[in-house]
């Protein structure tokens, strides 16, 4: 372990944000293709609103990534090496890997989006509905076959991008804060599901009930996945838990974000709960933590 | 034909001639102050000046790419102290944590073995700065960029040796081949073994690949602030990888299990 390691001063609003914001985007996404995939017919209202979710929400992400750099206009040296010009990716940084993952996951969600907006009769503008058309000479499924395997990408890069650094937090708890990252974006995607449809009132209780299913699933796995991250950091857990990203990290995201959303999900199975529709006050919580999450891990690491 | 350098700290005296050479050659500015209250004080203090000690700016930086540490060492009583000075710099790692990380290739290695940051390449994403195991590469405010180091690029390239070796007034700093300056550093451990320094040790022939700016100390390595056993971050990036994929997959299942379609009897259990 390195004792005189630098932080890189990542800003919580930028870089956080972005792997949260990423985070539900890729995840919706991927639970929408995976139940486009390999689904049926009645589930198609999960993958409609993930294609509506997913897209808007990748959009705001590269904006919060070319605020955060030292010289923003230079934000395509990532995409091409400046001094030849020719395309770049280096295979050993996961930071240059995922930008390359995120542009395809990117256009992937596009069409996609573009497809439910066709779907529903949203689109308006003949160019569009060409473009729709010339696209559409490929199955979706393909489209949603090579976006969710991107979308996984995005969604757990960002972790592997932090283990894979000397500073001691991030190093002691490598290899796990990239599965925690997927892991996280599954249950906010699902929850973002979840609140769009409850919102819109179109579920049916059988939808809801596999969304909740898979969402107690993945809390159940990331509250595993955060009690073994604590253990074998050992002594360099200190930054999440003390202080302010201890409070975040333990009260938001496992007491509010995990704890209380399983206790409201088992509660609600109950025959005469209390709790009448416990689900949009669960997926706000699953949201809340899942931001408190990437904030606590991605700041502490810096202290 | 690796130019690196040999920082045999047993006879550094802590004159920070290196210090102001490599400002000098490299037109380094000084490192800005960052001021900020401290209970008590009336006046704000510059808190990245350490005010305690020889040692003036504490870290590398942005514009001090080299630093003198001054470390103070005393048994219980204080009755008996050693003074160990030892100056730091980028070690141009053969497998350099920072030029592994860069996503733009502006961390290059040159013809002499030496790791360079292009700054007009450079876009500033930081992520060199945790990459390196040493917590050498830092930002720059003022340029948006990172800066470490150079091994005096320039000077290399045209025949001469590193500013700060050249300003050295006890050679304590060399400049040189690597292949050399090995034969130099384990002829000196041998007197210095001799002369009784039982813990003097060479560091740098296995970490991190090879240093080619590499150190003979006189106390564990961790008393002048560097890493025992450093990791080269990437050299980690393979299990990461592997488990993320793994959990990928689960979570596949998982999704699958979930959306599978459902008996009605169930379902009529799970919502009455």
């Amino acid at each position: 372990m390195s004792p005189e390691t630098q932080a890189p001063h990542w800003e919580w609003y930028y870089i956080a944000m972005y792997f949260y914001i990423g985070g539900i985007s890729a995840g919706a996404y991927f639970i929408g293709s995976l139940v486009e995939l390999l689904g049926n017919v009645k589930q198609r209202e999960i993958s409609r609103i993930a294609y509506y979710i997913a897209f808007p929400l990748i959009c705001i992400t590269p904006i919060l990534l070319i605020a955060d750099l030292g010289q923003p206009v230079r934000f395509w040296h990532l995409f091409f090496y400046t001094k030849d010009g020719i395309p770049y990716i280096n295979h050993q940084s996961p930071l240059s890997v995922g930008t390359w993952a995120l542009l395809l996951y990117s256009g992937m969600s596009f069409l996609s989006f573009l497809r439910v907006l066709g779907a529903d009769g949203r689109l308006k503008s003949p160019a569009v509905k060409n473009l729709l058309n010339l696209f559409n000479r490929i199955p979706h499924k393909v489209y949603a076959m090579i976006g969710s395997f991107f979308g996984f990408f995005t969604a757990g890069y960002t972790g592997v991008l932090l283990n894979t650094t000397a500073r001691p937090l991030w190093e002691a708890t490598d290899p796990l804060i990239g599965s925690l990252f997927i892991v996280s974006a599954a249950s906010t995607g699902a929850a973002a599901i979840a609140l769009a449809m409850s919102r819109q009132n179109i579920a049916s209780g059988e939808t809801f009930v596999q969304l909740e299913i898979f969402d107690r699933v993945a809390m159940i796995v990331e509250l595993l996945l955060i009690i073994v991250m604590v253990i074998i950091a050992g002594q360099y857990a200190g930054p999440i838990l003390r202080g302010w990203f201890g409070l975040m990290f333990w009260g938001g995201t496992v007491a509010v974000g995990i704890l209380v959303p399983l206790w409201l999900n088992w509660s609600a199975r109950r025959p005469g709960s209390a709790v009448n529709n416990p689900v949009m006050l669960s997926a706000v919580l699953i949201l809340f933590g899942g931001a408190l999450l990437r904030i606590s891990l991605v700041q502490a690491g810096q202290m | 034909m690796a130019k690196g350098m040999f920082v045999d700290v047993s006879i550094c005296t802590g004159c920070k001639a290196c210090q102001v050479a490599c400002k000098e050659w490299n037109g380094l500015e000084g490192e800005p102050s960052h001021f900020h209250k401290v209970p008590n004080v009336p006046y704000p203090i510059a808190f990245n000046f350490t005010g305690n000690s020889y040692d003036n700016t504490g870290s590398l930086s942005a514009t001090d790419w080299r630093h003198v540490r001054f470390i103070e060492q005393f048994n219980e009583n204080r009755s008996e102290a050693r003074w160990l000075f030892s100056s730091d710099s980028c070690k141009h790692c053969n497998d350099a944590g920072c030029l592994n990380a860069c996503p733009v290739k502006a961390i290059v290695r040159t013809d002499m073995g030496n790791v360079v940051v292009q700054q007009d390449v450079c876009i500033g994403c930081k992520y060199c700065i945790p990459s390196c195991p040493y917590g050498v590469i830092s930002f720059s405010e003022k340029t948006g960029t990172v800066h470490k180091c150079t091994l005096c690029n320039d000077r290399i390239h045209n025949g001469l040796g590193t500013a700060c070796a050249k300003a050295c007034p006890t050679g304590s700093i060399s400049f040189g081949e690597v292949s050399e300056l090995k034969a130099k550093a384990d002829a000196r451990l041998v007197q210095l073994k001799a002369l009784g320094h039982a813990e003097a040790n060479i560091y740098g022939y296995t970490e991190a690949g090879g240093l080619n700016v590499f150190y003979l100390f006189m106390d564990k390595p961790s008393a002048y602030g560097q890493p025992e056993h450093p990791v080269v971050p990437q050299r980690r990036l393979f299990r990461s990888a592997a488990i993320t994929v793994f959990t990928a997959v689960a979570v596949a299942v998982a999704a699958l299990i979930s959306f599978r379609e459902r008996g009605a009897k169930k379902n009529e259990g799970v919502k009455p």
